[in-house]
């Protein structure tokens, strides 16, 4: 059964029996017709209900309460009732179906299958310490923790920035953050950190953000693709940090796409 | 090769006539590139960099190959198509902060033209399934759940005939409406 499609069915035909009841010249719903419908739509909820509790994407409770919800509008079209109650457990079963179960299950479908996309985006990655990181960030992703994947995903960046400019050398390193704090261009002006390195390990001491300024400033990144990694690394403290940012799986495949792009497949990363 | 420009440039203004008017400038500037591209030596590199793995017919910098005709057809070039998507290959990801269009319907059209090409520029077909279409909805906020199929269904010269449920490939109109998008976004309106 396609559930999304079967949902939006069942909300399509919701609406039109509210705007059916809005119409209503009486106080109450007696006519046969109308309330036939009322039943007969309950009976295309009953196999989705069935669905949805099996496949445990949606809140259960917010399921229940749909069902709960549908089986009073039942009890209402058995007899002639106010259209005003008929008005509330609709306006009800619309709202939470489309937020808490609709939305919910086309996220959490999207979830099932981010695994396969993001695993093919990274399939060309030949680099093992690499795959690791990415294996454990898809399989955050998996499981719905997305700002963790985030995270882990940005550890394999970090890992191969940090490999790259140590391939540099320290003395090498720490010249050209040096000319990079003297450069007066519109882009590497407002850097003013002194970093002096003196051994490989001090390069994961400093910032993120200056590593990969330093990249653009190295020309290993344009400035379109600086742009892109920074708003990369956005993401990834936003979801580091304590914040109400929640990404949702469309993001993250979106961000997995920039960091295989811009550093993970990037040659001159390499 | 200044003497060849002169020779060839009374021909490239001949063929840039041909254009309808708005479109003159873009053609001369097509044919341009076109003209250098073919006759200027490119230049020694002393050490080209490795492709880029696992994006096969791709040619560096450029869209894949089915997509050509449509950007031909539509006067539509690698830079502003790079103001849409990116990279222009697998993995093609929409740049796009939101979606332009009056009210969700609308928006979700759009929507669908652009996840068409997007696909194109990953596989050559210019399809979308509808369970890509909703997710990227939500993401957008221009899912209206209960106007999901009568909105596709109104909008329906868009994409080739197809069941209730399928996956949406676009028709003529709709690579031509999915053009004029791509202009639009890439132009900033």
């Amino acid at each position: 059964m396609d559930v999304a499609q079967a949902l939006e069915d069942l909300l399509e035909e919701l609406a039109s029996i509210q705007k059916d009841v809005s119409k209503l010249k009486t106080a109450s719903v007696s006519g046969q017709a109308l309330r036939k419908r009322v039943k007969e739509t309950h009976k295309n909820w009953l196999p989705v209900a069935g669905v949805l509790e099996a496949g445990r994407i949606v809140d259960a409770a917010h399921l229940q309460g749909v069902s709960d919800a549908w089986a009073a509008l039942v009890k209402l079209a058995n007899n002639p009732n106010p259209k005003k109650q008929y008005k509330v457990l609709l306006k009800n079963i619309v709202a939470t179906t489309e937020s808490e179960l609709l939305h919910k299950f086309i996220k959490g479908s999207a979830i099932q299958t981010i695994g396969d996309t993001l695993r093919k985006l990274v399939q060309p990655i030949g680099d093992a310490d690499l795959l690791r990181y990415l294996e454990e960030s898809i399989r955050c992703a998996e499981m719905n923790c997305v700002r963790a994947s985030v995270v882990l995903a940005w550890c394999a960046v970090a890992h191969m920035i940090h490999k790259k400019l140590r391939s540099l050398g320290i003395a090498t390193l720490n010249a050209q953050f040096a000319s990079m704090k003297a450069d007066q261009g519109l882009m590497f002006r407002a850097f003013k950190k002194d970093y002096v390195f003196t051994t490989e390990p001090d390069i994961q001491e400093a910032a993120d953000a200056h590593l990969i300024l330093l990249c653009r400033f190295l020309t290993y990144l344009d400035d379109t693709q600086y742009k892109h990694l920074k708003n990369a690394l956005d993401l990834r403290n936003g979801c580091g940090h304590p914040t109400g940012y929640q990404p949702d799986p469309v993001k993250l495949q979106a961000y997995y796409a920039d960091i295989t792009q811009l550093v993970l497949l990037n040659p001159k990363f390499t | 090769m200044l003497n060849k420009l002169k020779a060839d440039f009374d021909g490239i203004l001949e063929l840039v006539n041909k254009a309808p008017a708005p479109l003159q400038e873009l053609a001369f500037k097509m044919i341009l590139e076109q003209w250098f591209s073919a006759n200027v030596a490119p230049k020694p590199v002393p050490s080209p960099p490795a492709p880029a793995p696992g994006v096969p017919g791709v040619p560096s910098g450029g869209a894949p190959d089915p997509v050509k005709p449509f950007l031909t057809a539509n006067a539509i070039t690698t830079a502003i198509l790079e103001k849409v998507f990116n990279p222009l290959g697998p993995g093609a990801q929409l740049l796009a902060s939101e979606i332009p269009g009056n009210g969700k319907a609308n928006q979700m059209v759009n929507l669908s033209l652009l996840l068409c090409v997007k696909q194109a520029l990953e596989s050559g077909a210019f399809s979308c399934t509808l369970k890509e279409l909703r997710e990227l909805a939500v993401h957008y906020d221009c899912y209206d759940s209960s106007n999901f199929a009568a909105t596709l269904k109104s909008n329906k010269n868009y994409y080739k005939p197809r069941e209730k449920g399928a996956d949406l490939e676009l028709s003529g109109p709709g690579l031509k409406g999915a053009g004029e998008l791509i202009k639009s976004i890439a132009a900033g309106e």
